[in-house]
């Protein structure tokens, strides 16, 4: 980089002489479009988190500086926000790996009708956010939920059960419908990894006499772990900006026992205290930053190759 | 080890192997089709007070499987609700959003993959930032953008909307697609005299049909289910999409579950039909590219 030898600097002027204009053609739909949609609005939500805008009066915003950071210093809902969008990270992304790590290696045994259980498998992830959220929420319900009646006819309770109306049970609840549309999707991913790995080594290592348990843990669980690795950062990240089904599902309550800092953001948002929500959304997105450098950096490293 | 032992072995294993397999593949299928079936029984369960004015009088109750299976809330769904309205809706923005992506996502992947040029690869690693931008931060201001410029409740400004997501997803899809393709095809072709567009045009598309055809509909997919920016940028029922009527639903308005079940139903199939038809390109295409959400 840092000596450039005279002969390239003679060739880079005379290329720049006649700068051929076509790839910059091909790619300035794309990055126009997303120049518009996503840098000037993200450059727009710092400007507005230092605002008292709202959306009713918009015209009327004044700059308060740093007063919206300094407010959630003392805003119960933010703080204990934080500790809720862990505990929501963390409930998903274990019990998605925790379902989606046996189907990925079920499926990844050979056996007839294979592609059409795998195929039957994605379906929840196919299936809309919201219309999951109906789905959970119609199987839970309070009054002609199927499980309250599974659950008396099992003996295991007396009573039909108010389920969404609970803190605790209402955020279970949540956590399985995600995890139910979500796991499907982590299978997916997982079994890729695991069709990566050499039939070899497991024919080695039988000839070895290794057991079925031993092939896993030294052969399996090493080949698919930078993918796990990956998997639950991208997961955690995406959970942590995640709306839809708790929102669908609760509105972030009862109370505000739901409220992750998407979710809060979002209510706010939906309370017309656009000020304060971009300061909420911009902390956050801030936070997720550091993780998610990880990401972009394995992305680039990926797409770059891929694309020499 | 000699042969003998081992076939006697693989015999005598058989039988309970067969049986592990069927009881993983029952577990799998109710895992993932016994809420759809659910909600599939409750469509076609005759609703006792089909009754819009009163709906709070509903009596429903736990029913395993209707005497009388019925379509009677599928008809209702469309007539009580502007419900196709909304599925109209759904399709102009997904499928809008689909064209709109292919087009540029093919152009820009196109330019990335067969060129060298100057600051290609900050571009290329802005775009990623770009696609890592959580929509939290992208509601509020796309809220006041759109204000500004009149494209709330618009169906142009659902489609840029999404194309948030699914642009950049389409890109990374198709980047990795085109860089599979020989370069001398391209070479050949423009020695025959293709221009350069052309060359996009006639060689590359119809050799990356496959991966068009999985970015075009997993665009499609992605937007159809996607809920927060349809509910946001949107105040009217003339571009209300189906998820937005789904939380509608389940609220409890109007309280009707078999109508509720048949709006679900009718919201999923189209785009699990489109899956199982394409299921092998789809699933290739979502296990290498990173879907957002």
């Amino acid at each position: 980089m840092s000596d450039i030898p005279i002969a390239t600097v003679a060739t880079t002027r005379r290329r720049r002489k006649r700068i051929d204009l076509f790839p910059y053609m091909l790619i300035a739909p794309i990055c126009l479009l997303l120049a518009a949609v996503t840098v000037y609005p993200t450059l727009k939500a710092v400007e507005l988190a230092m605002t008292n805008a709202s959306l009713l009066r918009l015209q009327r915003a004044a700059f308060i500086g740093l007063n919206n950071f300094r407010r959630m210093l003392d805003d119960q809902v933010f703080l204990d926000g934080l500790w809720r969008t862990l505990r929501w990270d963390l409930a998903v992304v274990s019990l998605e790996l925790a379902i989606a790590l046996p189907i990925a290696l079920f499926l990844n045994l050979n056996f007839r009708g294979r592609g059409f259980v795998r195929a039957a498998m994605m379906v929840p992830y196919i299936t809309p956010p919201a219309v999951v959220g109906l789905l959970f929420l119609y199987m839970f319900d309070g009054n002609f939920g199927v499980v309250n009646d599974l659950l008396v006819r099992a003996g295991l309770i007396d009573n039909y059960i108010a389920w969404m109306s609970s803190p605790l049970a209402s955020f279970w609840i949540v956590v399985s419908a995600m995890v139910w549309y979500g796991a499907p999707l982590m299978a997916l991913i997982l079994l890729a990894a695991l069709q990566t790995i050499p039939g070899e080594l497991y024919e080695a290592a039988q000839v070895d006499g290794a057991s079925r348990w031993s092939q896993f843990v030294s052969i399996t669980i090493p080949h698919i772990l930078p993918t796990i690795f990956f998997l639950v950062l991208l997961r955690m990240i995406w959970m942590s900006n995640h709306i839809d089904m708790i929102f669908v599902m609760t509105g972030g309550g009862p109370g505000f026992s739901n409220h992750t800092e998407a979710v809060y953001s979002f209510m706010l948002t939906n309370q017309f205290q656009i000020g304060y929500a971009s300061a909420i959304a911009v902390v956050l997105a801030a936070i997720l930053m550091f993780v998610s450098a990880f990401y972009v950096r394995h992305l680039a490293r990926n797409v770059l190759v891929n694309a020499s | 080890m000699s042969a003998a032992p081992r076939t006697i072995r693989r015999r005598r294993s058989q039988v309970p192997r067969r049986a592990l397999i069927g009881l993983g593949a029952f577990v799998v299928l109710f895992y993932s089709l016994a809420p759809l079936i659910w909600i599939f029984i409750a469509s076609i369960t005759p609703e006792h007070t089909a009754d819009f004015d009163r709906a709070w009088l509903s009596n429903r109750q736990v029913t395993y499987f209707p005497d009388a299976p019925t379509l009677a809330n599928y008809g209702s769904l469309f007539e009580a609700v502007p419900f196709g309205m909304y599925f109209r809706n759904s399709t102009i923005i997904a499928g809008g959003n689909m064209l709109l992506t292919l087009v540029i996502a093919s152009l820009g992947a196109y330019g990335f993959v067969r060129f060298r040029f100057f600051g290609r690869s900050s571009f290329l690693v802005a775009t990623l930032v770009a696609y890592t931008i959580p929509s939290v931060v992208l509601l509020v201001p796309l809220l006041v953008i759109f204000r500004t410029y009149g494209l709330n409740n618009t169906h142009l400004g659902m489609i840029l909307a999404e194309a948030t997501h699914s642009a950049p997803f389409v890109l990374l899809l198709l980047i990795n697609y085109f860089s599979t393709l020989p370069r001398d095809l391209d070479e050949a072709a423009q020695v025959d005299g293709c221009g350069r567009l052309k060359v996009l045009w006639r060689i590359i598309i119809p050799l990356s049909l496959p991966g068009l055809v999985a970015g075009g509909l997993l665009a499609f997919i992605m937007t159809w289910n996607n809920f927060l920016f349809a509910f946001l940028l949107t105040s009217t029922a003339e571009v209300k999409t189906l998820p937005v009527i789904m939380r509608q639903f389940a609220l409890g308005e109007p309280a009707v579950w078999g109508v509720s079940a048949a709006g679900a139903i009718v919201s999923t199939l189209p785009v699990a039909l489109i899956f199982l038809l394409f299921q092998r390109m789809l699933m290739s295409g979502l296990a290498a590219g990173a879907v957002k959400g």
